[in-house]
């Protein structure tokens, strides 16, 4: 800055110019005096200090950054952890899903093979029992039309059969019991 | 028929002294009863019913009943007495029981036993069989 200064007051002395504009060297030189102590004291308790606080700033955003940066890194860990662990959480639902199904299956098959032996076991019960009550119903028909044929013979007889017959019967008889 | 040991043992012994030759004595029946009478023993109604029951059982044993349909001579009935006669050792007398519900033949009745040959009887068979 000072060899700026001395160059412009180099100039205006040869061209005059300081004159011109009333310019006085001592006032320039106090001004600049000022000028250099107000800025020391600024950038001793103004921009040093904000300075140092901004560098401060930085690296609490650097650290900022890493740690989330970091944080990332471990978020990412993290999911594709929590991936893992609910893909093999579904792989085992699932088995436990599938084993649940085929239990079901084997369990619905047991009760299918269970309901079709009760049902062929009834059915085999209604055969025998509709053969049964088939045979009754032949024996009690059969006892009865014999029953109604004797009958029917001994009214029969009773009429037909003349004394001549009875006595010749009689006589048989007596020779069978004779016999005995 | 009720009676206790001693009264059936008394029965048995009366029962035994009303046969002779190992047929019921009518005199000894009389005796044994005219015996009963006199003594007048304990249970003496349930003595005479057992008394009673074993000599009825032993007149059916020597007597044999013919029932019968249509005409029965008596030829016959002479023939059933010695048949049975000599199928039992011992004398048995016949006599004729009409009964129309044979239709026809014969059927013989002495003490538990039974013969019979009759229409009735065979048709009865029949049925069963079928």
């Amino acid at each position: 800055m000072l060899p700026l200064l001395f160059a412009v007051t180099e100039a205006a002395h040869e061209a005059g110019v300081i004159e011109k504009f009333g310019l006085d060297w001592k006032y320039v030189v106090i001004q600049t005096i000022s000028f250099l102590i107000l800025f020391g004291v600024l950038y001793k308790f103004g921009i040093k200090p904000t300075i140092a606080t901004m560098e401060e700033r930085n690296q609490k955003i650097e650290a900022g950054l890493r740690n989330a940066e970091e944080t990332q890194v471990r978020l990412t860990a993290a999911a594709q952890e929590s991936a893992q662990l609910i893909k093999t959480a579904q792989l085992e639902a699932q088995k436990v899903v599938d084993e649940a199904r085929k239990t079901a299956k084997e369990f619905a098959d047991r009760q299918n093979a269970e309901a079709t032996t009760r049902a062929a076991d009834t059915l085999a019960k209604a055969q025998q029992a509709i053969e049964l009550e088939h045979k009754k119903m032949l024996n009690e028909t059969r006892s009865e039309i014999a029953r109604l044929v004797v009958k029917t013979t001994e009214q029969v007889l009773a009429k037909k059969l003349s004394e001549s017959d009875r006595a010749a019967y009689n006589e048989a008889a007596t020779k069978e019991l004779t016999a005995l | 028929m009720r009676g206790d040991k001693k009264t059936k043992q008394l029965a048995k012994q009366l029962f035994r002294l009303s046969l002779a030759n190992g047929q019921v004595s009518p005199e000894q029946v009389a005796g044994v009863l005219g015996y009963i009478e006199k003594t007048a023993p304990r249970h003496a109604l349930p003595l005479l019913k057992l008394y009673q029951h074993a000599i009825v059982t032993e007149l059916a044993k020597s007597h044999a009943r013919v029932e019968h349909a249509g005409p029965l001579a008596a030829t016959t009935l002479a023939q059933i007495a010695a048949a049975l006669t000599k199928k039992y050792s011992r004398p048995v007398t016949a006599s004729a029981q009409p009964n129309a519900h044979l239709l026809a033949g014969l059927r013989v009745r002495i003490g538990s036993d039974v013969y019979e040959s009759t229409v009735a009887g065979q048709l009865t068979q029949l049925a069963s069989a079928v």
